[in-house]
This record gives C-alpha cells, structure tokens and sequence, in this order.
C-alpha cells in the first residue's frame, strides 16, 4: 500500500521492487509489494483477521489501494497487471464462496451480513422519515383515533425494527420469524390490555396491527438481506432455480392442466393479462399485507377467468398456469418472505391468506411436476423438457403480447377519451364565456338605455354645459401639470372613457361633447352617448373615491349604477345651494353640487389669495344676485350657453324658470365676459383652450381651483347657464374657451362637474 | 391454528375430498344459502368467511376449499397446515370418494394429531338410490376415527347446517379444552415434546391464552 505511493516517477529503486517485509526477495506490486511468500502469509493472517472479527472490510480496500498503485504503473505493466489482479481476487472470492457455497448473490449477501454486527449497533439509526411517513398514514387511515394510539404504534414500530436488526445476526430466519411473530401477538397484547385501546373495536386493532405491520416491514424489507431473502437461506438460489424451472416448463399449456381456457378470447387473455401483471407486482410490494394484496388481486383476477362460481378445483389448475406464465421475480423470496413474517393469524385466517396458500401450492406444484401431474407420457415429457425454453409456449407468449398491446391500446383510448372530455369542457367554457360576453354587453346596452330613459335626451341641447366638459378636460390638464393631483383625476378620466367606451384622450372626448353633442342633439342615438357621458363626468372630478371607480371598472353594471348614485348624492348636496332648480333637474344638479360644495369649502379656505380676481368678479354677481354660486355658475354659463343653445330655447326657458333669480344676474355678468373669451376662443379653441389654461394661470391655481371654484362656479353655473343659453346661442363656444382662460378659477373647477349635470337637468325638466 | 382475542375465535376450516363430490357446492349452501345446479352465479366460492354466534361466543370461520384432484393430493399439507378442522365430503354415489376420504383421515391424524376436528360428510343424499357407499360402513368408520358423521344434500339444503354447527362447537370445546392442557402444560414443556411440527403455531395460540 505504501508501495505505490513510492513510485511517482518513471525511476524504479531497486530497493523499491524488494519485498516490504524486507527478505531477500522481490516484491511485486501484484502482491502489494510482498514476495510470493510473504503475501501468502500476510493473506493468511488478513483471511484469520477477518474471520475474527467478521469483518471482510479487508478484502475491500485492497482493489481501492491497487487502483492508483496500476494508475501509476507503465502501461506495458498493466495488461498483466490487471490480468493478475483479476485472477487473484478471484481466487479470493472462490475460496470465499466455496465456504458459503458458490453464489454470485449470496456473496454479497454474506457480506452485508458480516457487516452488521460491526456496523450497525453504533451507527444504526431508524431514519425519521419511516416514522414521519407512518404520522401521515395514520392520520389518513384512522383519524378517529386517539393520538396516543398512533404514538403507541411508533413506538412499537420502533421498538419492533430495532429488535429484529439486533436479533438478525445472531439468530436463524426462523428464529427471527417466530420472534416477529411475538412481537405481533405483543401488540395484540398490548392493545387488548392498554387503557389508549380501551373503545378501538377489535376490526379497528386489526387494521392496527396490519398498519405497524406494514410500516415495520416495509422498512426491514428495504435492509439487504435482513428479512427479505435472508442470508443463511437459500432463497436466492430458490429464485433463480424456479425461474429456470417456469422457463423450462413454459411449453405447458392450459390443456395439459385442465383448466378451461379460451386463448381466442380476449376477455380471457385480458383478465390473464391481469392476473399476471398482479402477480409480478408482488415483487414490488414492500410488506408482507402488500404482497398479500397483490396475490389476493391476481387471484381475483384468476377466478374471473375460471368462470363461476370458481371452486378451488378450478382456481388451483388457472392459477398454476397463471404463475407459469408470468414466471414473477423472485417468487420463492417473496412466499417465504411472507410465509416468515407475516402475521401469522391473517395469514391463516385471511382471505388473502387463502390465495397465497394456493400461491404456494401452485409453486409447490410447479416445482414437483412431472409426467403424471399433467397427465401425458413420460417420454412426451422428457422431450418437451429437452427442448430448449425460447421454442415452447409461443402461442401464449404471443397472445399474451398482443395483451399488453391491446391493453396499452386501451390505456391511449382512455387517454384520448379524457383529452376529449377536457377538450369538449373548454369548449363548452369558451361557450359559456361568450354567451356570457353577450349577455354582459346586452345589459350595458340595456342599463345604458336605462339611464338614458331615466335622464332625458332633451338635455342635450344643452349641452351647451358639454362646454363644461371642455372645462373639464381643460381642468384636467390642468390637473396633469400638477403632479400630485394628476394622479387622482387623470385616474378616474380613463375609467369614465371607458364606461363610456370612447377611445380618445381626454382632452378629445370633452372637444367632441362640445361639437357632435350641438350638432346631434336632435338624434337619438347621440342621446345615449351624452348619456354616458354625463354619469363619467360625474366620477371625472377628483370628488369620486378610486375604490368607486375601480368598482365600476370591474363591472359595467356596477358602474352604471353607481354613477347614479353618485348623482343622487350629489343631488342632496346640490339641493341646498341651488334651491332655485327645479326638482326634476335637481337631481342632477344636485350630484354636480355636492362635489362643488365639498369643493368649495376647502377651496374658500386655501385659496381666496388666488381666487381674489374671480372673486371680485364672482362679487358682482354676488352683489347683485344674494347667492354666492350664481355669479359663480354665470361666468361658467357664459362658456356653455352660448355654445349650445341656439335651438334649445324651450329647455332653457325651463331651467330659466326654476332659476329665475340667477338667470338674470348671470346674464347680466356674461354679457361683459363673453367677448372677451370669444375672442380667445376662435383663436385657440380646443387645443388651445387646454394649453392656454395649463400655461398660464392655471399651474399654481388649477389644484385649488378645481377644488374650490368647482363648487362656486357650478352652482351659479347650473343656474346661470340656463338662462344664458337662452340668450346667447352661439357665443358658447367661444366663451368656454375664453371663460377658461380668463377666470381659470371658475371655469376649470366649475366645468368638470356642472357640465355634464347642466344637460342632463336640463333634459329632465324638458 | 386458532386465535382466541377477547372472547372471539377464529377458526380455519378445510374442505377436503375429491373432486366433484359437492365441497363447493355445500360450502355455498352453507353461506349463501344457494345451490346452483348449472353453477351460473357469479360468486366465487373457493374462500369464505362466517361470523356466527354460539353460546354467547362470537366465532369467525374461514372456510377454505381445497382442490380434489389427484395431482393435487400432495398439496394437502399447504392447505391444512393450521387448521382447526376439517370437513371430509365424500360422494354417497361414489366409493372412490369414500376410501379417498379414509386417506385424508390418515393423512390428517399423521400431520396434525387430534388438535384437528374432522367431519366427514356424506353428501348428495338426494340420490339415495344410487347409494354404494354402505351407511353402516360410513358411520362406523367414522366412529372409530373419532369423527362426526353427517349426511348432506347441498342440493336439498339438508344436513348442512347441522354440519357445520356441530363442527364449530366441537372446535370451541377443543379449543378451550386445549387452552386449559395449555396453561397446565406450559410448567411441563419440555416432557410434552411428542407433536409440534409448527412451532410457531403453538406459541402464537398458547400465547394467545
């Protein structure tokens, strides 16, 4: 071992090739550096150590530590090196086996079972997930249970898996199986006799015994060679001699047994195929109930095959065909697995216990068969025993494929089936939200109707107020500049486009209130349109909560609704301020003036510095009408009145009427006002409204003023614009732009709100 | 093999005989009440289970069928092993049945001594008159044997009952005679060492107890 790592080089001592017990001779790396002699002894004294201790590990290592020494090797050495090598360990590994009987698994079988006396007890630890996963079973299985019940079975469990592993080493299999079987009955014991037990029925300790019993085994299962074909046993050797066995007499067929079976039938050969998938998934159960299941399902499958009522007589014979058929791994490992460490009573007593009793006759059968068993000559016999496996059996081999086949043909059917069905769901979903799409569109259409009905179209004339949309979208601009007021209002600008489902910016809906609203008042269809508008133009001023908005976003039924009732709240407010309007229009405007009176309160505070100018002018009006709001609302009224109202004389004589005393005053103060926005108006209009505004007096105002004014303007608005349109038909236009820009106080804050509410009061009373 | 926890047995009984003498057919009479001459139900009958009540003790039989053929004679011992007791049917029509049935006799008086209770039956009773099996014959073999002798007609549901009743309560007593030798003999295991083949079999039961 030191040997190797003296050769690093290509330069070879000649000390170096001496024998490391330091005789005379030459060692030889083959040999770990020892001369012939001296590795003999020294693989002597290993051999005795090892037995000793019974610990082969010594035997392990030395392939480790002659692989770098053959790495550092030249390569002319290691052809023979290796060659040297192998037929040394084989020596080595014969003379093991010849003491275990030769065995290729059994070896490494006998290894893991020297190992463990050295191993196990101080590094031997039950991993945390065995009873992590046992937590979980039994919290599914018996969830009536008492939890101490489940801890009992852990410990028990535990307890249970830390017996058998001391117990495997030293004692015979057949000693550990009664052992198990004690443990089983202490169990038993246990839950008949412990207080925790005391309203479990016996059913239910059954099921207890069946669930330790599998989380127990299922972990001893995994150990090598602990239960599952033990070492000292032959199991292994068992397996493989049965395998041949079954591969041997695979020529037999259903005739020679007797039993009734149709191979050109394919309900035959599926439920054959069945059984036999059954029985070859008992080698993968873990636990002895597994496996016991396993059998008990292939059984099932088996006696479905025999026709009924299946009696034992023709349950054995199928059965025995079945196993030769399939020819499961590991079968005589499996059967004494089970046959050793299961509970003896199930197994007894069980059902399944039934069926792997038969299991095991059929096994016993298999392996005595002879001429007389299947009825037919000696000699036919012996000839068919001759022959070689691959020739026999080929009939049913081939059936039997086309089994699988069929049968995977079924599992892709049952899968396209399925994608089918999912495939018709989404279809019928998609339906469903179409439909749904419709439907949805046609109660807009019908609510905005609704709201349509309920507010007049008459009001559109005078829309003259859209002016006040223009007042709006001019605010918001406004607005814009400002960066921590833009959010709020530039927020619920969209949502209102889109309630109202018009595309454009902002700055465009309120230009297009302005000219389509006068030109198609007379239509209808334009109507609806207004309509819309008219409860966006409410939730437009910053008044509106997001929520609100967000609301009405999500839903358009909701929305339309809600802006209602936003227009009814306002109405209160609006009631108190402008008592001069009439009832029917007051609902309207009593949405605008709510908002204009939250407004102006704030508004009066912050902002009378910036306001002096419209407030001296509001002060005329003021002056001449006792209410502060109609100076207000008349410098807004100029804007609209005269943009709309040429043919709503009728309308405006309505308003007039409620707003009488207003009218007069707001009048009075358009008169002086209107020419001058006039003038402004023609040049700029809608672009130039909204950037005059921005630009000059609005920056600093427009926050406050829309608060503010809103209120003012709006009140007096409402009752001056009615009036107004009266008298001044065309002027409007212009006027909005210029009422704008000359009182950015009034105009921006008073035109979001009052604009859309003037027509709509407007229409009503009309 | 016999379970005894808190009060309830567990029995396992065998049905032996050859071959079409009528095992599957008096088993199915006996839980299911049902004969079925063309053998049409669906039912498998090859295991069954039944709970039934004597005496106050709740018993629970496990009734195994067994395949009669003749190849399959040597799997006997698979079958019985740990049996509590074991139903021998013969034909009345047939005397092949009968002598088989004096083999499962022996056979079963080797393996398992008497921890094992037999009945032997004489079924198909309905076809009295193609009786060869003599009564006399029958029911002095079954005397000397220690055996019940019943004859059945599945067919005609006449013994049936009776069979298995008599059976069960013979297994009781056993049973509990066997549990009282148990407790006696546990100080004396070592000099009572004439049958045991199944080890772990006696300890399990005479632990139970």
């Amino acid at each position: 071992m030191s040997f190797a790592s003296k050769m690093p080089s290509l330069r070879i001592d000649q000390s170096d090739l001496k024998c490391k017990n330091g005789c005379d001779y030459f060692g030889n790396p083959q040999w770990q550096g020892y001369c012939s002699k001296c590795h003999r002894e020294q693989m002597m004294r290993q051999r005795r150590a090892e037995k000793a201790s019974t610990n082969p590990s010594a035997t392990l290592p030395k392939p480790e530590q002659k692989k770098p020494e053959r790495g550092l090797k030249l390569s002319s050495h290691s052809s023979f090196s290796k060659f040297e090598e192998k037929r040394l360990r084989q020596s080595e590994t014969l003379k093991k086996a010849n003491l275990l009987k030769f065995s290729v698994f059994k070896k490494s079988s006998s290894d893991d079972h020297d190992h463990t006396p050295e191993k196990r007890p101080p590094e031997f630890k039950i991993p945390a997930m065995v009873f992590e996963g046992m937590k979980h079973d039994f919290r599914a299985r018996f969830p009536a249970l008492a939890p101490q019940v489940d801890r009992d079975a852990r410990v028990f469990v535990h307890s249970f898996i830390m017996d058998v592993i001391k117990c495997a080493n030293v004692m015979t299999v057949d000693e550990l199986s009664e052992r198990v079987q004690r443990q089983y009955q202490r169990f038993m014991k246990h839950m008949d006799t412990s207080p925790h037990f005391g309203n479990v029925d016996s059913d239910t300790k059954e099921l207890l015994l069946d669930f330790v019993e599998k989380h127990a085994m299922t972990y001893l299962h995994e150990l090598p060679s602990v239960v599952f074909s033990p070492s000292g046993t032959d199991d292994e050797r068992l397996d493989r001699a049965m395998s041949e066995r079954i591969q041997q007499l695979s020529w037999v067929g259903e005739r020679h047994l007797e039993c009734k079976l149709d191979r050109n039938s394919a309900a035959c050969r599926q439920l054959l195929y069945k059984a036999i998938s059954e029985l070859l998934g008992m080698d993968s159960a873990m636990s002895p109930g597994g496996k016991l299941a396993r059998v008990r399902r292939c059984c099932r499958h088996v006696l479905a095959l025999c026709g009924a009522p299946a009696s034992a007589d023709d349950l054995l014979p199928a059965l025995i065909f079945t196993v030769l058929k399939a020819n499961p791994p590991r079968l005589v490992s499996n059967i004494n697995f089970v046959t050793r460490f299961c509970n003896a009573q199930r197994l007894m007593t069980g059902e399944g216990g039934y069926y792997f009793t038969n299991l095991c006759c059929a096994v016993s059968f298999i392996e005595n068969l002879t001429a007389e068993s299947l009825n037919m000559d000696k000699k036919e016999f012996d000839c068919y025993m001759a022959m070689p496996a691959s020739i026999g059996g080929s009939a049913w081999a081939a059936a039997l494929s086309l089994c699988g086949c069929a049968r995977e043909a079924e599992e892709q059917l049952a899968a396209a089936q399925a994608l089918l069905r999912e495939a018709r769901d989404v279809q019928a979903q998609a339906q469903a939200v179409h439909d749904n799409a419709a439907t949805f569109e046609e109660q807009i259409v019908k609510k905005v109707q609704d709201v349509l009905s309920k507010t007049p179209l008459e009001i559109k004339p005078r829309r003259e107020l859209p002016q006040f949309g223009k007042f709006k979208s001019s605010a918001k601009p406004l607005i814009d500049l400002e960066p921590s007021v833009v959010p709020k209002e530039t927020n619920p600008e969209p949502s209102d486009q889109a309630l109202a489902q018009t595309g454009t910016s902002v700055q465009q809906p309120l230009i297009d209130y302005k000219d389509p609203p006068i030109d198609h008042k007379e239509t209808e269809a334009e109507q609806p349109r207004i309509d819309s508008r008219v409860p966006i133009a409410l939730p437009a001023p910053p008044l509106t909560t997001k929520d609100q908005k967000e609301q009405q976003i999500l839903t358009v039924d909701t929305s339309s609704t809600e802006p209602e009732k936003l227009n009814i709240l306002g109405f209160e407010v609006i009631d108190r301020p402008s008592p001069k309007s009439p009832q029917n229009l007051d609902q309207n405007w009593d949405l605008k003036q709510t908002s204009s009176l939250e407004l102006l309160t704030p508004s009066l505070l912050g902002f009378t510095p910036f306001d002096s100018r419209s407030i001296d002018e509001l002060m005329t009006p003021d002056e001449f009408v006792s209410d502060h709001l109609a100076p207000g609302l008349s410098n807004i009224n100029y804007d609209i009145d005269l943009s709309d109202f040429s043919g709503d004389n009728s309308l405006a004589e309505d308003a007039p009427k409620a707003k009488d005393p207003f009218s007069p005053d707001g009048i009075k103060k358009f008169d002086p006002f209107a020419p001058q926005p006039s003038t402004f108006a023609e040049t700029l209009e809608k672009f130039n409204e909204f950037s005059l505004v921005d630009a000059k007096t609005n920056r600093p105002y427009d926050p406050f003023e829309i608060v503010h004014r809103n209120t003012d303007p709006f009140s007096a608005g409402l009752a001056v614009t009615l009036p107004q349109q009266t008298t001044d038909p065309f002027s409007p236009q212009q006027k909005e732009g210029t009422s704008i820009l000359d009182d950015n106080n009034s105009p921006t804050a008073a035109c979001l709100l009052p604009s859309p509410l003037l027509p709509q009061s407007s229409g009503k009373p009309a | 093999m016999s379970g005894a926890t808190n009060g309830s047995y567990n029995f396992k009984v065998v049905l032996l005989g050859e071959g079409c003498v009528g095992k599957t057919s008096i088993l199915l009479r006996y839980i299911e009440d049902k004969f079925n001459d063309k053998h049409l139900t669906t039912l498998q009958a090859t295991f069954l289970n039944k709970k039934i009540n004597i005496n106050g003790k709740r018993i629970n039989l496990s009734i195994w069928d067994t395949a009669g053929q003749e190849k399959f004679h040597a799997l006997g011992p698979i079958y019985y092993r740990n049996s509590n007791g074991a139903i021998l049917v013969y034909d009345i029509t047939d005397e092949d049945s009968f002598g088989k049935v004096k083999n499962w006799v022996k056979e079963l008086k080797k393996m398992l001594g008497s921890d094992i209770v037999l009945v032997i039956a004489g079924n198909k009773v309905d076809l009295e008159h193609e009786r060869t099996v003599p009564l006399e014959e029958a029911e002095s073999y079954a005397n000397m044997v220690g055996a019940k002798h019943f004859y059945t007609s599945a067919k005609l549901n006449q013994g049936v009952e009776d069979l298995f009743l008599e059976l069960t309560r013979e297994m009781t007593e056993r049973h509990d005679r066997n549990a009282q030798a148990d407790v006696s003999r546990t100080s004396r295991v070592l000099v009572v060492e004439d049958e045991a083949p199944a080890p772990s079999s006696c300890c399990s039961g005479a632990k139970h107890n």
